[in-house]
């Protein structure tokens, strides 16, 4: 054996050496995608067939992880419908009782925290959002001089965030839901600098939801536990409305600030609200994004 | 079709094997490299197992360093690709050989590109969901489609362009303008296009104020086209340094035994010239004859002097046996310009333009070479065939000027002019009407409800834009020790102003007011580096390759020999 043999020898094993240590955090790497994952379709491309037995895989999935066999369904938007959503600021008096209804009826991490719904604290008679408080913590509220607003997904007519999904992997559905395929997206994070209302989250680590406060009632676009690195926002609770009930939100809320219904329906409470109240607001309505949430006053 | 495969296997294979060839400090520079990328795989083996969560990014800013970096690197590419404009638009010589090196660069920049998105990725083993065709491909509607298209698209223009013109300069043929002008004018367009592209993706979002501005375009190309041009001139320096064989002055010895007693050429002697250069053959007898007139002969030992720099006389030489090495000195060094084989020439062009020597000839080894006086040579290209063959080796040397790189100087120099007037532009527009969308500019120029994290980052690279615009601007920066200079501040304080300041400050404060301050973390800095190592290593590798080949010391016709 030459030296420059051994001197190649030598440096070709303590090179794969460092290879190998350099990739070993990858042991750790377990359930992050399997073949059927890997593979699975696009959600628009699913037929009833392939979507029934998706949706069996992922009932075995939870029931894996969380040890609860849940019910998870593929709910469609039904005819002749399209949800708005009327919020009354005169009213809301920020109790948050909104966010954690969310939290816990959409399966949202608990460690690191996801919640759909953000309240701003704003100084009486601004709307400006440079003045608001995310973080207000008072013993009591509400506190004089201020007013509450919640935001949450506007659900646009104009998304910009459907826009600029590379892959599709968000789009809006006839009820007017803008929903994402968890399955399908990328992570890119595109749509969550496009939203103008911060109102999208993405998934930097593997949710956390203690497995007694697991809601089996799941939806395929909406409530089901979601994986890391994928983008998620409020859907208005598609498990319950597409099932002719209230988003959580609404049920919950213990002054009665939030309305939702069918816009189509001249009967229903969001129609009578936009038809009779004199003044009431689309967030940001200069963006040209047309949000279906609308904040009102009682005057 | 069998043999052209073969050849290009051959030639595939001698590249690849040169790469991993080198004295030590190549292989000191190599093993470091390769031991940041790993450190860098490291760490984005860790973001794989942990999710984003190890980086620094938040729902608030979800977008870091990695696109900070990959917005960067756009710009280098396309700024590298910039070149090719005054060599093939106004055909300017002296940035001939600039070219492959910048187009290299862009190769180099563009996977680095693909490497910080694919890092940015959530899901990176969901990629082929964007594959048109295959997955959902949200085009034209999404500009991160186009950015798609746009950046490979760009890849494969300078990957086939680099490799075809090298290849030519392998087989020493002459590349036809058919397979290669048309793919560099597009590659032109392509370098505008996947700049405005990145741009767009920021400017098309109407809920970010601080990047809704129809003047991120114009910056976006004026800071490229300074940060590209710099990077490149800095790489250039460091072939030339790296080329350079030995100090000047000792190149060759002054003995010219073997010039004292040339015998006089004859017809063999041409015969045995066409046997190297097959187009001697078309021509005629007269001209052959007539060319003969003052031609001589030259048996020459190694390390004999054939020309020397900056003398002037008229001859012009073809190699008949035996290799000649070119070499030009400048700033006190010495470098190979071109390696002259059997049927080769050198000397050329000062004997047919009647200037002085750009270079020095040395034998390599025991050579046999013909000289010609330039009139001989003249009456030899008056058959088109020969003319061309001699026309277009003329170009095939390595040659990195001083001038060519002051030519370089003035692209950053105005670019950089251009870069700090948008600037101001934009600064002026924030601060001036006073709107509620200045928050943004505020936190990054003056800091904003006490969140200072910008500031220090943006000042620094104003500080560092302007001594690099003073210094450009000086007639001190001809010296290539201060260009140095302006050209490391310049790239550093364009990285900053298009990372730090520009992708940043877009998040904050938030749509809805919050203020969240955004730091790298330890193992998002670690990716970053890996990248950027791994960048630079393929970097060297492909000058490793191409400076031989463009020297003509790696060539089909010495295949086969060790280098």
């Amino acid at each position: 054996m030459t030296r420059r043999n051994f001197l190649r020898g030598a440096a070709a094993v303590s090179g794969l050496t460092a290879l190998a240590a350099s990739l070993s955090p990858l042991l750790e790497l377990s359930d992050f995608t399997n073949v059927d994952q890997f593979m699975q379709k696009y959600y628009k491309e699913l037929t009833p067939d392939e979507m029934a037995k998706v949706l069996k895989r992922i009932e075995g999935e939870v029931q894996r992880q969380y040890g609860i066999r849940p019910h998870v369904r593929d709910y469609k938007p039904m005819d002749g419908v399209e949800f708005v959503y009327c919020l009354n600021l005169t009213r809301c008096i920020g109790c948050r009782k909104c966010v954690h209804a969310c939290v816990a009826e959409n399966n949202q991490s608990r460690n690191p925290e996801i919640q759909y719904i953000r309240v701003l604290k704003l100084p009486h008679g601004s709307l400006d959002m440079d003045k608001a408080d995310h973080n207000y913590a008072p013993a009591a509220v509400p506190e004089p001089g201020f007013f509450y607003m919640p935001v949450q997904c506007q659900q646009c007519k104009n998304p910009p965030c459907v826009k600029v999904c590379p892959v599709h992997a968000t789009w809006q559905e006839t009820d007017g839901i803008t929903v994402i395929d968890y399955s399908w997206c990328i992570g890119c994070r595109y749509c969550e600098a496009a939203c103008p209302y911060f109102a999208r989250r993405f998934n930097f680590a593997d949710p956390e939801i203690p497995k007694n406060r697991l809601n089996p009632n799941m939806s395929y676009l909406g409530n089901r536990p979601r994986k890391r690195g994928v983008m998620e926002k409020c859907h208005f609770c598609i498990q319950r409305t597409r099932a002719g009930r209230y988003p959580a939100c609404v049920e919950v809320c213990p002054v009665g600030a939030r309305k939702f219904g069918n816009i189509l329906d001249p009967e229903s409470e969001v129609s009578y609200i936009l038809r009779e109240k004199r003044i009431f607001i689309q967030l940001k309505e200069e963006m040209g994004t047309s949000p279906r949430f609308f904040y009102y006053f009682d005057v | 079709m069998i043999q052209a495969t073969r050849n290009y296997f051959t030639f595939l294979w001698r590249c690849g094997r040169i790469a991993f060839v080198g004295d030590w400090r190549y292989y000191a520079w190599m093993g470091l490299l390769t031991a940041i990328c790993l450190f860098g795989l490291n760490a984005y083996c860790k973001q794989l197992v942990h999710g984003l969560i190890v980086t620094g990014m938040t729902d608030e800013v979800s977008w870091g360093v990695y696109i900070a970096n990959f917005t960067f690197l756009v710009g280098v590419a396309a700024a590298a690709v910039m070149m090719v404009i005054p060599v093939y638009i106004y055909g300017n010589e002296d940035l001939h050989d600039l070219v492959i090196f910048g187009e290299l660069l862009a190769v180099a920049a563009i996977v680095m590109c693909l490497a910080f998105v694919t890092v940015d990725l959530g899901r990176p083993d969901r990629f082929w969901h964007l594959i048109p065709g295959v997955g959902q491909f949200n085009f034209p509607a999404s500009m991160l489609s186009w950015d798609v298209i746009v950046l490979n698209g760009y890849l494969l223009l300078n990957v086939y362009i680099c490799g075809y013109l090298l290849y030519c300069r392998y087989q020493k043929k002459k590349p036809s303008k058919w397979f290669y002008y048309p793919f560099v004018f597009i590659a032109i367009v392509w370098a505008v296009s996947i700049h405005t592209v990145t741009a767009f993706l920021y400017v098309g979002l109407g809920g970010r104020p601080f990047w809704n501005s129809a003047i991120v375009g114009p910056r976006f190309l004026a800071s490229a086209f300074t940060a590209g041009p710099a990077l490149i001139i800095l790489a250039l320096q460091v072939v030339r340094r790296v080329t350079a064989s030995a100090p000047a002055g000792i190149t060759g010895r002054a003995t010219t035994s073997a010039l004292a007693a040339p015998r006089p050429a004859t017809l063999e002697d041409l015969d045995l010239l066409a046997h190297h250069l097959p187009e001697l053959e078309t021509v005629s007898m007269d001209d052959r004859l007539a060319s003969l007139h003052g031609a001589t002969v030259l048996d020459v030992a190694t390390g004999d002097v054939l020309l020397r720099q900056r003398t002037t006389e008229d001859s012009a030489f073809f190699v008949l046996s035996g290799r000649v090495v070119v070499k030009r000195e400048e700033n006190g060094r010495s470098r190979i310009t071109r390696s002259a084989g059997p049927g080769e020439q050198f000397g050329e062009v000062s004997a047919l333009a009647g200037t002085p020597r750009v270079a020095t000839a040395t034998a390599e080894e025991r050579s046999l070479v013909l000289r010609l006086p330039a009139a001989s040579l003249r009456r030899l290209m008056q058959s088109h065939k020969m003319n061309d063959i001699v026309q277009s080796r003329m170009s095939e040397r390595l040659m990195i000027t001083d001038h060519g790189l002051l030519m370089l100087r003035s692209i950053v120099q105005v670019s950089m002019l251009i870069n700090v007037f948008l600037l101001l532009n934009e600064v002026f527009k924030e601060f001036y009407s006073g709107n509620l969308h200045v928050a943004s500019a505020k936190y990054l120029f003056i800091g904003l409800h006490g969140h200072y994290a910008l500031v220090p980052w943006i000042w620094t690279a104003i500080g560092l834009n302007v001594i690099a615009m003073a210094l450009l601007v000086l007639p001190l920066s001809r010296s290539l020790k201060w260009l140095n200079v302006a050209c490391v501040l310049c790239i550093i304080g364009i990285w900053i102003e298009k990372g730090m300041g520009l992708v940043i400050p877009g998040f904050i404060p938030t749509p809805l007011g919050a203020i969240v301050d955004y730091r790298p973390s330890l193992n998002e800095t670690l990716v970053c580096l890996g990248i950027w190592a791994f960048g630079l290593l393929l970097y060297t590798i492909f000058l490793r390759m191409a400076v031989p080949i463009l020297q003509g010391r790696l060539s089909k016709a010495n295949e086969g020999q060790e280098l």
